[in-house]
């Protein structure tokens, strides 16, 4: 059963704090248009099938796949939406590869589509019952509505970010300087990629500790911005791929394996047994990844990652969590330029979600990019060649995980 | 396409207000879908959900809902659509040869959000939302409105479908109390209230609170796990254009295409004599007889001379149909439920003799803008 699924082509809408230039389904057809214009050979009248997803509170619309039809070519073809949050971006490109997977007759060229235009909304809004957790349990404990805001530091993704910063540096025993060395990569690299939202291509790390807090310790310069940008990426079948593009990229493991929500806790402190910063839904997701890819040594076999971190401790948990380093060990590879564009093995060259973050297609923009690398077409490519790449996505209330493994050869096994 | 087995099935008993948790209802209908197939929790490999932050009220709702719907440390994900599409998706992971055991579950609480006006949101935010006269409701309006002067149809053939449908839900335990009405009329139908012009109350499908349930298995596995699984052979989903003004409302061109893609999937040349029952997700009364043409049933304009009862020529929607409650994420997949339950003769009072194949179908959408449709046989 099944199918071999390649990646043809991925795009990028140009991403900015306010597009107030273009419309939501203006920003989405950016996107389709440069991913179908690394494939000349493909019209979008080729496109069989859809998946889209984006995070509908931000924007004040439910499901705006109805109303954006025409602007993505989908009159009169089938259609699915999937979203979960942080990870929507992740789980639409995993979905697209399922649409091409499971053989479905007259659906073989299949287009993913995840956006995002924060500036049409208010995402605080849209976060507070995230960083509240689940309002009602809080509701009946007795606790009203309008104290809620009094029992948490900070509020949405950094409240709980910041605990896993802190668990993550009193284990690997870290400094402050060594997350703004993230930081500067990041933004280094996002200077080079012409898509990416903040490119500081002279930012030092005096310059991210000379910012103030938000929630310690992570600082104002430390943080992702709020993008408004969208990402396409268009999966189809073996042989078709061959016809479109040089170099075909196999789509060989996915997984999204999800823990339990009590992680965060009540409080958004986390329930006082589980250790934020480690991700049992990471480890678990990347063993079933990698497994069905056959990679048994990630850490030797893998030759570019990009990892979802909104903060430069995530992207440290990620890499070692993910399999990619030993624990307690990423802060010295960044240390050393292991991950750096001409490292051992490069991560985020694209600047990452630290540099570029329009949440709903965060999670899409990391295997768009990692295929991108793989096929030699990235931005900012990486001047080794790149065989073997992964792209992660994180979210939910911290307990959910996307993770895409993709080659240039197959090696998934069909079963 | 290769055929994709249902293992097993659970639906919650509807209610316009449940009085107890959406937690406890998810759990209650994906522990009793695994009891009936004689599963547990660790014999689980995928799970898709179906829910709407916008109706939940609250962002990324389905990370709360990982652990009651079996989902804890399984490869999860979810679709905002209808509950049949989440079965779309379990369909293609089943098809990917990924996973072995997919739960797929749907569903919402609509008596702690106004459905009507919360569906305001799926409307274009630019030119139609802030004047606010194009919702869900209005526009069906539009839809039946079109449909009767295209075809000369009465309202009385309209209220026909809601009278058929709500005295079948009376023989439908799981149904909506409200919903269940063995004694109606076509006149009381006809004289409800008026909800736009022409379409009553006792036209449109009740909001309500329900969780719905069914696990998908391979071929192989499938029979391993029960004697007479349900097949799913064939499935077409489709989107037309947003605007009506662009769409033909008197008929659906995206149901139209939506079958063709699921009979070509089944190999099904007639529709019309090789289709025993259908459990279609009317969302208003007219949308049956829309539903009916687009399938290729009876001619278009014809929808009202098929005799659709439980023991008619075609039977359709012998569970009540979506008027029999329609909680939302869950209205297409219960559909598909029942479709299972006419094809194991399980489905007690409303039972169709002999069905060996059935349509089900689901949709979202202002008139049925995207809609999905499965070819259920059952036997082995």
């Amino acid at each position: 059963m099944g199918r071999q699924v390649c990646i043809a082509s991925a795009g990028f809408s140009e991403h900015a704090s306010k597009r107030s230039d273009v419309s939501m389904p203006e920003l989405v057809s950016e996107a389709i248009e440069d991913c179908l214009k690394r494939v000349p050979s493909v019209d979008i009248k080729d496109i069989d099938a859809y998946v889209n997803g984006n995070m509908p509170a931000f924007e004040g619309s439910n499901i705006p796949e109805l109303w954006m039809t025409d602007w993505m070519g989908a009159r009169n073809k089938p259609l699915m939406r999937v979203t979960t949050g942080g990870t929507t971006g992740g789980s639409v490109a995993i979905s697209g590869y399922y649409s091409v997977a499971a053989g479905l007759p007259g659906v073989d060229t299949v287009l993913a589509i995840a956006f995002e235009q924060q500036s049409q909304g208010d995402t605080s809004v849209g976060l507070a019952s995230v960083a509240y957790g689940e309002i009602s349990v809080m509701n009946s404990l007795g606790i009203p509505y309008d104290q809620l805001t009094l029992l948490f530091s900070a509020g949405a993704a950094i409240g709980i970010s910041s605990y896993q910063a802190t668990n993550y540096m009193r284990k690997s025993k870290i400094t402050e300087e060594d997350l703004a060395r993230v930081v500067v990569q990041n933004r280094h690299n996002a200077a080079k990629t012409w898509w990416a939202h903040l490119k500081m291509p002279n930012l030092t790390i005096e310059e991210v500790l000379d910012t103030p807090y938000i929630s310690y310790p992570l600082r104002y310069g430390m943080v992702c911005p709020a993008s408004d940008g969208a990402c396409a990426m268009l999966f189809t079948t073996e042989e078709k791929a061959k016809d479109m593009c040089d170099i075909p990229v196999y789509v060989n493991g996915v997984g999204s394996i999800a823990t339990e929500t009590a992680l965060i806790g009540f409080s958004g402190s986390g329930s006082g047994q589980l250790d934020l910063s480690e991700q049992l839904g990471a480890q678990k997701t990347s063993e079933l990844a990698f497994k069905q890819a056959g990679i048994s040594f990630p850490r030797k076999e893998i030759d570019y990652a990009e990892v979802y971190s909104p903060f430069p401790n995530q992207e440290l948990m990620w890499v070692e969590q993910l399999g990619l380093f030993e624990e307690n060990t990423a802060p010295n590879m960044y240390e050393t330029g292991v991950t750096a564009l001409n490292g051992e093995l490069p991560v985020n060259c694209s600047g990452g979600v630290n540099s570029t973050n329009a949440i709903g297609a965060s999670a899409m923009e990391r295997p768009a990019v990692a295929a991108l690398q793989i096929m030699g077409e990235a931005s900012n490519q990486v001047p080794k060649t790149v065989h073997t790449a992964l792209g992660h996505g994180w979210g939910g209330y911290v307990n959910l995980v996307t993770m895409m493994v993709m080659a240039d050869e197959p090696t998934r096994k069909l079963r | 396409m290769q055929k994709v087995g249902i293992v097993g099935y659970n639906q919650v008993k509807l209610y316009s207000d449940a009085n107890y948790g959406r937690y406890e209802m998810i759990f209650e209908a994906v522990r009793g879908a695994l009891d009936s197939a004689g599963l547990k929790k660790k014999d689980i490999s995928t799970v898709i959900s179906a829910t709407n932050d916008y109706y939940d009220g609250r962002t990324i709702s389905n990370a709360l809902t990982v652990e009651p719907g079996g989902g804890y440390l399984a490869d999860e994900s979810k679709v905002e659509m209808d509950g049949a599409y989440a079965v779309l998706y379990g369909l293609m992971r089943i098809l990917s040869g990924n996973h072995k055991l997919a739960v797929v579950w749907g569903g919402s609480m609509a008596s702690s959000f106004p459905y009507h006006s919360a569906r305001l949101y799926e409307t274009d935010p630019t030119w139609e939302r802030p004047v606010a006269y194009v919702n869900d409701i209005s526009a069906a309006g539009f839809q039946m409105r079109a449909y009767m002067e295209k075809f000369g149809v009465n309202p009385e053939d309209i209220a026909k479908i809601a009278v058929k449908n709500r005295k079948n839900a009376a023989k439908n335990p799981l149904a909506l109390a409200e919903a269940q009405n063995l004694n109606l009329t076509v006149k009381e139908v006809l004289e409800s209230e008026i909800y736009a012009d022409p379409i009553k109350e006792l036209m449109v499908a009740q909001p309500c609170d329900g969780v719905a349930a069914l696990l998908l298995a391979p071929e192989k596995q499938a029979l391993k796990i029960i004697d007479n699984p349900v097949w799913i052979t064939g499935v077409g989903y489709n989107q037309e254009t947003y605007y009506l003004g662009d769409r033909d409302l008197f008929k659906s061109k995206s149901m139209e295409l939506a079958g063709k893609m699921a009979f070509n999937a089944a190999g099904i040349k007639d529709p019309k004599n090789e289709i025993d029952v259908a459990e279609l997700f009317e969302g208003y009364a007219h949308e049956e007889l829309i539903f009916t043409e687009a399938l290729g049933f009876v001619e278009k304009g014809q929808g009202a001379s098929l005799n659709s009862e439980i023991n008619g020529d075609l039977p359709i929607n012998p569970s009540g149909g979506a008027l029999g409650g329609n909680p939302p994420c869950a209205t297409g997949l219960i559909r598909i439920i029942e479709a299972v339950k006419q094809l194991k003769g399980e489905a007690n009072d409303y039972q169709v003799s002999g069905a060996k194949k059935a349509v089900a179908s689901g949709q979202i959408g202002m008139c049925a803008q995207n809609n999905i449709v499965y070819v259920l046989e059952g036997g082995n």
